[in-house]
């Protein structure tokens, strides 16, 4: 009984401090993309289709990846492809956004 | 003179005995994997230029690459030290712009104390093929895999358990439901996105593995699949999954799963809920970085604090990778990137079991690398 009660309170400790990290996130923190390791919630500043791509899909597992070599982006984006379940469009726009001639 | 038709017909008799509900799924499945047949070809007749990778507007290269990372994680469970540096390399070989030979093999490390709390450190290399597959990039909707495969059943198995994105250290407490024993199934997937519209993309995988009793690539025979609806304009996404044990206790194992990323705030909202025979549970997991603290906003930026609830039931006296009585983890845990491909790492927990609470204690880093094998041009 003990147990349960003390497992009740942590479990609503949790999710309260959750709810408190949300709110105060949410109060007015749009973060402009910016170097180093950006969050990829950081979707205020998107301008091209293929960075909408990768906020959208690369971003909901993993932070921007470090600086790819042009020369294996191409691999890259294709094991991606697989992972994430992209189609060929969204391919394509990612190999413009992350490799551009 | 050998009885050639005796043979075969004992040989159906098996079958029938042995595989009823195999061959139930593949007679269900039969009329879905004719339509995404007959729609592949389609496809593949329709495919235009535009539907080619677009090397040509491009600099994108597609040299073979040695991925992965290096990994050196300190735990403490209940005052027993254990270190466990990890070796994870992730092979890429693509052929063509089709096809994708691709491998992640693990080299774990696992030392402790000769009497768990004092003598020298003993402890030996493990081993692991996490997946060694080819993947036929068919068409844009299609993407068809063979050989060893992770199996996409929940949120967190296919894509957060690496341990160069996973958050905190731990594996959740249900992470075995759908997983057991070894995460991997032997066999052929397809899987893509049913559609891809403005408002929603759908998402899909269908799998069939057969047993594999052969060291390092272990499976057992199952069935199931994944899908997954995503909003993009409100960043959220909820799936199903569902995988049938074809053989022993053919159980049915099912999870749902939820993932927000609030567009205003710099939170990761995941959740997910499995059951099955022995035990259901769920985690819930928020990650925060704060993007614009008021001091030192550039050192911040990099900080990620993480908070995980989980809570496992079981039913049927547990077992089959859950533990043997109910238990749940609240676990803390506070990491920095370096760099972008140098992570540390800290979490703590505690766990609440039957069998007696205990802290949980991590400390570590992580080396992320993506290196290609040979120089090579643009093909």
């Amino acid at each position: 009984m003990i147990i349960q009660m003390r497992s009740q309170w942590l479990l609503a400790l949790v999710v309260c401090g959750l709810c408190c990290a949300a709110v105060v996130a949410a109060a007015g923190q749009v973060a402009p993309a910016a170097s180093g390791a950006p969050h990829p919630q950081s979707t205020a500043a998107v301008a091209s289709p293929g960075e909408k791509v990768f906020m959208d899909n690369c971003s909901r597992c993993h932070i921007p990846p470090m600086t790819l070599s042009p020369r294996i982006t191409g691999t890259v984006v294709a094991h991606m492809r697989v992972r994430a379940r992209l189609s060929r469009s969204d391919e394509k726009l990612l190999l413009q956004y992350l490799a551009p001639r | 003179m050998i009885n050639f038709r005796r043979i075969r017909q004992n040989k159906h008799r098996n079958m029938r005995r042995n595989y009823p509900a195999l061959l139930r799924l593949l007679i269900g499945l039969a009329p879905v994997i004719f339509c995404v047949l007959v729609r592949t070809g389609q496809c593949n007749a329709q495919q235009s230029a535009a539907e080619q990778p677009a090397t040509e507007q491009t600099s994108a290269g597609y040299v073979p690459v040695i991925s992965g990372a290096f990994a050196y994680i300190q735990n403490a469970t209940g005052g027993v030290q254990t270190l466990t540096p990890q070796i994870v390399p992730v092979l890429l070989v693509p052929m063509g712009h089709s096809l994708l030979l691709e491998s992640r093999v693990e080299f774990t490390g696992f030392f402790e104390r000769e009497n768990q709390t004092t003598g020298p450190y003993v402890g030996k290399v493990f081993k692991t093929i996490d997946y060694a597959q080819l993947d036929w990039l068919a068409t844009s909707h299609v993407q068809a895999v063979a050989g060893r495969f992770v199996l996409p059943f929940g949120l967190y198995s296919e894509r957060l358990a690496p341990v160069w994105i996973r958050n905190l250290q731990d594996l959740p407490l249900t992470y075995q439901i759908g997983t057991h024993p070894d995460g991997a199934g032997d066999g052929f997937m397809l899987r893509g996105v049913a559609a891809s519209l403005p408002s929603a993309n759908i998402q899909y995988s269908a799998y069939m593995s057969a047993h594999d009793s052969t060291t390092q690539l272990a499976a057992v025979r199952v069935a199931g699949g994944d899908t997954s609806i995503y909003f993009p304009a409100g960043h959220v996404e909820a799936g199903l999954s569902y995988e049938r044990s074809l053989e022993g206790y053919q159980i049915n194992n099912e999870a749902a799963y939820l993932s927000w990323q609030p567009q205003r705030a710099s939170v990761d909202l995941k959740a997910e809920y499995d059951r099955n025979h022995y035990g259901d549970g769920y985690w819930i997991e928020a990650a925060h970085s704060p993007q614009q603290f008021f001091v030192a906003p550039e050192f911040f930026r990099r900080m990620q604090l993480v908070g995980r609830m989980e809570q496992v039931f079981v039913r049927n006296g547990g077992g089959n990778g859950l533990p043997r009585v109910n238990e749940q983890r609240p676990e803390l845990g506070l990491n920095y990137n370096i760099r972008d491909d140098w992570r540390l790492e800290s979490n703590y927990g505690r766990l609440f079991s039957a069998n007696g609470n205990t802290n949980v204690w991590n400390f570590g880093f992580t080396y992320r690398f993506v290196w290609p094998l040979w120089p090579g041009r643009k093909s």
